[in-house]
């Protein structure tokens, strides 16, 4: 059955989130994704969206954004950001599931600009909101980014969400950070981690056809490639239905279209 | 305490100026000050916009607007604050849509009337409807300074001023660029010796929060997410709130635990019902994002043209030729409001 990039990603977020965690999710496919989960592997994973509300029931529908009313509905806690951001802070939160215009190897992530100066950048995007103390304090990263060369950068423009920084085995310590740090790069193509040694991005997953060459030709890095690279899991078909039937009947994420 | 630093220089690129340490606001102690001169009396805040409005929004006041991104922000609020006009504004806040936009949207049709000066923020957006093309015209043109923080940050700076502390540590900016271009800090950590990032506390001049329900006094309560609103109401040395509905104090003394604004950090009490449109408010409307997109619209038509007139056509519409918000309601229409409420869903309020 045919999919698109978009249910492709969400899939294979739904694929990386394991069972009877938590995630702190940004909107869009982020949500998706762990709705998906819940639905298959994972009925014991709850979501935290940052206007506060912690392991809500989604029966009024996907929310559209993270301050939705929606994402309240049901849930078992309901306060604003700083308890939320406090509960991750303090250790509660396992995921943190974010986006960015721009990531280097080491998963640090630029969602501010685009430009050279802070002042007066060429394009301004509209901020960091929770993603910075996400990947800061929620305890792995998990990435979602359409797979670009223009976004798979050497070097961001702004250093938003911190990852591995410099690659420096104390750079995270040195930030004063609670999380470990990047563990997930999602993408259309491919899927990535990191390397424990040298904390550089790794490929480990590539899309049905395309190689490992095509997935080094979209970034402006050098990337580090699994010994044993493997294929990317697809959508079954009662994947597909959920997504489309379930998750996003409305197609407010799914079916939006690609540049 | 001793500062310090981050790694951050070893991979940053950004070229900036480092922000002075200050308060872009009022300092802790003003801020104290004016919350000790205040009466504590439980006496009857209810008041109109205009009225609100007129005497406690002033030209180069830092505003603590409320809500989040598009979820119960003082819409009213601002809506009044336009046709009174308010000049070399600094806005606080940590993520908003319309609320912002509408200030921004003044500015460009007559910034002798409305004017941002900076912004101290998080985020600034419409999350699924679009990013914001008047924070993009007027920052990539240099026109407003901004101050980058996390959501967590700019919510805690709310915090920490609610709790009367001039700074407080958090666990996130560090190794970011934001700990170069804004205004915390990276020290020591005087009892481990590790680092560990502070981030000043935020007073506003003025809060702007709309509230599901607040008896005449101000005791409020917030239903579905509180966002940051009840810190916003705390850390500002006024605070204007907007109520769907004024309720009993016999209401609030039967369940105080749910009162999240006590009285003497409330100023004003306008109730207005819908005050949050076209965002959404919890237990009574959801967001119209119809006309959020056509406000969108118009602003990215300017952005992209630098053609005034939509700009001006929508604000002569929908803001300087109405007297009041009820009025700007009357333009939406009892259908549309009518379909928002139900789009709600009827999530539970307490009354």
């Amino acid at each position: 059955m045919e999919y698109s990039a978009f249910e492709m990603i969400s899939y294979t977020g739904s694929r990386v989130l394991e069972d009877e965690k938590i995630v702190f999710v940004g909107t869009g496919l982020p949500i998706i994704a762990a709705m998906h989960a819940q639905l298959t592997h994972a009925p014991n994973l709850y979501m935290i969206y940052e206007a506060g509300s912690l392991a809500p029931i989604l029966d009024f529908g996907m929310p559209l954004s993270v301050g939705d009313t929606r994402a309240a509905r049901r849930a078992c806690y309901l306060k604003g950001l700083c308890a939320v951001f406090e509960l991750t802070q303090r250790g509660y939160s396992d995921y943190a599931f974010i986006g960015g215009a721009q990531i280097d190897m080491h998963g640090n992530l630029c969602s501010t600009l685009e430009g050279d100066v802070y002042e007066k950048p060429n394009v301004r995007f509209p901020g960091s909101g929770g993603a910075g103390a996400m990947a800061a304090n929620c305890e792995k990263t998990i990435v979602i980014m359409a797979l670009e060369r223009r976004r798979f950068v050497k070097q961001v423009d702004y250093v938003t969400s911190i990852g591995f920084g410099d690659g420096s085995p104390d750079y995270r310590e040195r930030a004063g950070v609670m999380g470990s740090g990047p563990y997930r790069v999602i993408t259309q193509f491919a899927l990535f981690g990191f390397d424990e040694e040298t904390r550089r991005m790794k490929l480990l997953e590539v899309a049905p056809g395309k190689t490992v060459d095509d997935i080094k030709g979209m970034v402006e890095f050098e990337l580090l490639v699994a010994p044993d690279v493997k294929e990317m899991a697809i959508p079954t078909e009662e994947d597909l239905r959920l997504l489309r039937e379930v998750v996003d009947p409305e197609g407010y994420f799914l079916k939006r279209v690609t540049r | 305490m001793n500062e310090t630093g981050s790694k951050i220089k070893n991979i940053s690129k950004i070229k900036y100026e480092p922000k002075a340490a200050e308060y872009w606001g009022p300092t802790p102690d003003e801020a104290r000050k004016k919350a000790v001169e205040k009466s504590k009396a439980l006496k009857d805040k209810t008041t109109t916009l205009k009225e609100a409005v007129s005497r406690f929004v002033k030209d180069g006041i830092n505003l603590g607007i409320g809500g989040f991104v598009n979820t119960r922000v003082p819409a009213a609020i601002i809506h009044e604050i336009i046709r009174h006009g308010a000049r070399d504004l600094t806005l606080s806040f940590q993520s908003n849509s319309i609320c912002n936009e509408w200030l921004a949207g003044a500015m460009i049709v007559d910034p002798d009337r409305v004017s941002i000066k900076r912004a101290e923020l998080s985020w600034w957006g419409y999350e699924i409807i679009g990013i914001a093309p008047l924070l993009r015209y007027l920052n990539t043109n240099g026109m407003i300074e901004l101050d980058d923080y996390t959501n967590y940050g700019m919510s805690v700076r709310f915090k920490a001023a609610a709790m009367g502390i001039p700074f407080i540590p958090v666990r996130d900016h560090g190794g970011s660029d934001m700990e170069l271009t804004n205004k915390g800090k990276m020290v020591e950590c005087p009892y481990s010796g590790r680092n560990v990032y502070i981030v000043p506390a935020c007073h506003p001049d003025v809060g702007i929060v709309n509230v599901t329900a607040s008896d005449v006094y101000g005791n409020a309560r917030v239903m579905g997410a509180q966002c940051t609103c009840p810190e916003i109401a705390l850390a500002s040395t006024h605070t204007i709130i907007t109520t769907e509905r004024i309720i009993p104090t016999e209401s609030i003394r039967t369940y105080p635990n749910l009162t999240e604004i006590p009285y003497p950090a409330v100023d004003a009490v306008v109730e207005q019902p819908f005050a949050s449109y076209p965002g959404a408010c919890y237990g009574n409307y959801w967001f119209d994002m119809d006309h959020l997109r056509y406000y969108r619209g118009i602003c990215d038509e300017f952005r992209k043209t630098g053609n005034r007139d939509g700009l001006k056509k929508y604000f002569d519409e929908y803001i300087f030729s109405c007297e009041t918000f009820d009025d700007f309601l009357e333009k939406i229409g009892y259908k549309t409001l009518r379909k928002l409420r139900a789009m709600d869903g009827g999530q539970p309020i307490i009354l």
